[in-house]
């Protein structure tokens, strides 16, 4: 396959820059490296006994060990909080919240009736869905074409400013966002002023529930597609001049270069982030949107983050809220798993293989 | 509940109830009922009062230490306009009550809070003999933290709870997690704690939560302490007079907004609508019911709450407001878009009259705001429900040990000193020579007093409401006169001056209700989406809580 090496190196450079949300299957990672050292005859390496295999491991699953049981605390643990969805949690009934959950009395599935009867859920898990795909569409790709740009510089010192420039908008945090905005899109921000003087009235892109989303994606674009190209650009990093070179000899020209070369070496790590996205699909921005909320109203802001956080902490009716959130992590699995799916049917990785 | 860009904390000088009404609450009030849906209950909701409530209650025991050159009168707070010098000031506590323990309080803040161990609250702690760490918290969303905060296992020693964050579960979590102060407070063990116990037996009533005497209460005034504040400086140089009623306000700022120069009418006005078109009190959940014409009413039900939504929709639509102020909390502070001139008149706690003159004056000594007088919706006198007589307050928590809830009250009742002590103008001014200097006999702050001696020790304790800037008395009598008036308009509703604990299932029945207002006035929503939403309501549980107020109400009897 033309692809085994690039995907493979691609896969690699991927790594230091996962999240920790992807750190769980380090272990599972590192017995695959492993394996591959010695994969001459897969059978054989299947054949040696889980003692030899730990053995031979040692060192890595020492190295995961952090990683995984961080995991545990604070992913697997909580999940059994779970089961207040189930009841009519009050955590004021004992000194001591998780002690309230033994006290508090079992409902069955009278929250997720009550969730399903509410309009405003409903609300949520739909403008949650828009967002999602019209950031699939338009931020995802941006990243990438960042990356292109950016990796055709050669000038390393040009180079550098234009990162350091990107990057800077993912460390501002999102009240700074949004005051930018404002000041430049608001009602009495620069654009509505300098129109005003011309006499043309009523430009407030801030406050119209009809171009939220619109405006929920550009906010995204600004503060976080300078962060999202640094994979692709070790992607990028990996793939040998010599290709290049190659082809450039063979009469290829810049956009043929950019086909046949770039983006096949792209394509794996597009397929896991896209993999990843999917998973991901039911969260597209809290914060950000909490905090316009009263701006453009409930019915166009609220997405089942925010509408969780709603019901859950500013109105303390918790179990409701774990009985939403346990309904978004059902449906986020069931994305995920057929994300991967399709993954496999074009030929990628994805994010894990049997 | 009150507007949520309250930006200026209400202030300790801002409020009075004088001893004079709460002496007249006490002996005239109406004769309070027995029994309590509360105390004797597992569940601890619903009220006490009556009897129950007289077991509990601290004695009163007056104390005056300078007349109030402007009496209370109307459910005003009392006015304080003349300096103290320094060599006149008495003193309240005679021996330092603290025992050198730490305390740790958790208190909304409106602003930038100072660093923790600035030179004031190093002051407070030395004179008062508690170690006090402050958590302070941004008062706008303090009510989104405080869920979460009662939930957790790791509380901390003191919370401060504004009355409009008592949402949802929040008054179950208080009775659940906060201490009994009545083996300290009731009865004539209040004489322990001298300052605290001339504090209105009408703000204590309002401590009393599930039962029992849980909170020290923040004694304020009855008269509404939301006020339409416009730029008194700014109006006389256009030549604009104030509104007299609704069309009035509306041609005027159609008038006044001149948005190419940046200059919008007012801001968002929902507040002050609310008080115009009389609208039944929104600042405390017990308070939106009423009885009328022998059938208990919430405010959501009644035809003068469209119409207060109406009007502001209005302003909304003809472009008078301010784009940010369209945008609610995202937008920014109201209070900085009056100061810089960019809006007239906007909708804010009283205490800001003097906040922002006195923020302001170092820079622009022109700088004047003034509280425009309610007017009713045809122009004629308004219809005023009153506030709670005290809607902040200050627990501690159950597992505190005894020492802890002495210095605990140690503090308060250090806070608790009246005008006119050397505690008060610790208190209210800080340290003389770092915080303000006296010039010409009247003491200034600084600018390190402004920025210190803000917030916090505030609401641990305040004696009975009172407004007290020596140092502006123009401020100082223009507040109290505007309550007096106000007040003359102002009647209590049938749950006045009772905390009132509701049961769980119906806790979050009116959640959205905020929302939807800020939606409709807005333009998102219709006036029709309102009236389903009620229906909704009601359908939903609020005939129910309908009857459970009816019965506490038969059952306990009203406090006023």
């Amino acid at each position: 396959m033309s692809h085994n090496t690039v995907p493979r190196s691609a896969g690699e450079a991927k790594n230091p820059a996962r999240t920790p949300a992807a750190s769980g299957d380090g272990d599972g990672e590192g017995e695959r490296k492993g394996t591959r050292a010695r994969s001459r005859d897969p059978k054989r390496a299947g054949r040696l006994s889980l003692r030899l295999r730990f053995r031979r491991d040692r060192t890595l699953l020492l190295m995961a060990l952090p990683a995984v049981l961080l995991l545990l605390v604070f992913n697997y643990i909580p999940i059994l909080g779970n089961v207040v969805a189930f009841q009519e949690y009050d955590p004021y009934l004992s000194e001591n919240g998780f002690v309230a959950i033994f006290q508090s009395p079992w409902v069955g599935f009278e929250q997720f009736e009550r969730i399903f009867a509410d309009s405003a859920f409903w609300h949520a898990v739909q403008n949650t869905f828009v967002l999602f795909f019209l950031q699939l569409v338009l931020f995802f790709p941006v990243p990438i074409l960042l990356a292109l740009l950016i990796n055709s510089v050669v000038r390393p010192r040009v180079r550098a400013i234009a990162q350091a420039v990107m990057y800077l908008p993912h460390f501002f945090s999102w009240v700074l966002v949004v005051t930018v905005f404002m000041q430049i899109f608001g009602g009495a921000g620069i654009i509505a002023q300098t129109l005003r003087q011309h006499g043309i009235e009523g430009f407030d892109l801030m406050t119209n529930p009809d171009t939220f989303k619109y405006l929920v994606t550009a906010e995204t674009i600004w503060k976080d597609a300078g962060w999202g190209i640094i994979v692709f650009l070790a992607a990028l990093s990996s793939v040998s001049d010599d290709l290049y070179e190659a082809a450039a000899m063979d009469g290829a020209g810049r956009w043929r270069r950019l086909w046949h070369i770039t983006l096949p070496a792209l394509r794996p790590v597009i397929a896991l982030l896209l993999v990843l996205r999917v998973g991901d699909a039911l969260t597209v921005g809290f914060e950000q949107l909490l905090l316009q909320r009263q701006a453009v109203g409930v019915d166009a802001s609220d997405v089942l983050d925010t509408y969780v956080w709603w019901n859950g902490i500013r109105n303390q009716d918790f179990s409701y809220a774990a009985a939403a959130g346990l309904i978004k992590g059902v449906v986020g699995l069931a994305l995920v798993l057929t994300a991967n799916k399709v993954a496999h049917l074009m030929g990628e990785q994805g994010v894990y293989k049997k | 509940m009150t507007p949520n860009s309250a930006t200026s904390a209400p202030s300790r000088r801002s409020f009075l109830a004088s001893t004079a009404v709460a002496a007249a609450a006490v002996a005239g009030g109406a004769p309070l009922l027995s029994a309590c849906g509360g105390s004797q209950s597992g569940s601890k909701d619903g009220t006490t009062s009556g009897k129950d409530a007289a077991k509990i209650l601290p004695a009163y025991v007056a104390s005056t230490v300078v007349a109030p050159d402007i009496p209370a009168k109307n459910g005003s707070a009392a006015g304080f306009s003349k300096a103290i010098p320094t060599a006149d000031l008495k003193t309240s506590v005679t021996k330092k009550l603290g025992s050198g323990g730490r305390l740790r309080i958790m208190s909304p803040f409106w602003g930038t809070p100072p660093k923790g161990d600035n030179p004031y609250y190093k002051a407070m702690n030395e004179a008062i003999g508690v170690d006090v760490t402050w958590q302070n918290q941004d008062g706008v969303t303090y009510d989104e933290k405080l869920g979460a905060v009662l939930a957790s296992s790791e509380i901390p020693d003191v919370v401060v709870v504004p009355g409009w964050n008592l949402n949802g579960k929040i008054p179950g979590a208080i009775n659940a997690k906060f201490a009994d102060l009545g083996p300290y407070l009731s009865g004539d063990k209040v004489r322990d704690y001298p300052n605290l116990a001339a504090v209105p037996t009408e703000a204590w009533q309002r401590g009393i939560f599930g039962g029992q005497l849980r909170a020290i209460p923040f004694p304020a005034p009855y008269v509404t302490d939301i006020a339409p504040l416009y730029r008194k400086d700014l109006f006389d140089k256009k030549g604009y007079s104030v509104p007299t009623s609704p069309d009035d306000f509306l041609s005027w700022a159609k008038e006044a907004t001149d948005a190419r120069s940046k200059v919008w009418a007012c801001d968002d006005m929902k507040w002050t609508a609310f008080n115009v078109f009389g609208v039944l009190s929104g600042s405390d959940k017990a308070l939106w019911w009423n009885m009328d014409g022998g059938k208990l009413v919430n405010r959501i039900e009644t035809e003068e709450y469209l119409e207060a939504l109406e009007w502001t929709r209005k302003l909304y639509a003809a472009k008078v407001v301010h784009p940010d102020a369209v945008s609610g909390k995202a937008g920014g502070n109201a209070g900085n878009r009056l100061t810089s001139g960019q809006v007239l008149v906007y909708s804010q706690n009283i205490s800001d009259w003097w906040g922002k003159t006195a923020e302001q004056r170092t820079q622009n000594p022109d700088f004047e705001i003034a509280a425009f007088d309610f007017f009713g919706p045809d122009g004629g006198d308004p219809k005023l429900w009153a506030v709670q007589p005290a809607n902040i307050f200050t627990f501690i928590t159950k597992t505190a040990s005894e020492q802890q809830i002495k210095d605990f009250l140690a503090v308060c009742n250090f806070c608790a000193a009246p005008y006119g002590t050397k505690e008060f103008m610790l208190t209210a001014y800080g340290v003389e020579g770092t915080h303000y200097e006296t010039e010409k006999g009247l003491p200034v702050k600084t600018t390190q007093g402004v920025n210190e001696v803000n917030g916090a020790f505030d609401y641990t304790g305040n004696p009975a409401p009172y407004i007290a800037y020596p140092d502006f008395p123009d401020v100082t009598r223009g507040m109290v006169e505007w309550q007096q008036r106000m007040g003359a308009f102002t009647t209590k509703s049938s749950f006045f001056g009772l905390t009132v604990t509701e049961p769980n299932r119906w806790a979050n029945l009116a959640d959205s209700f905020e929302q939807l207002e800020d939606d409709v006035v807005r333009g998102r929503k219709k006036i029709s989406d309102m009236q389903q939403a009620v229906s909704d309501w009601k359908s939903k549980g609020g005939d129910e809580l309908r009857d459970w107020y009816k019965k506490l109400l038969d059952d306990t009897g009203s406090a006023n």
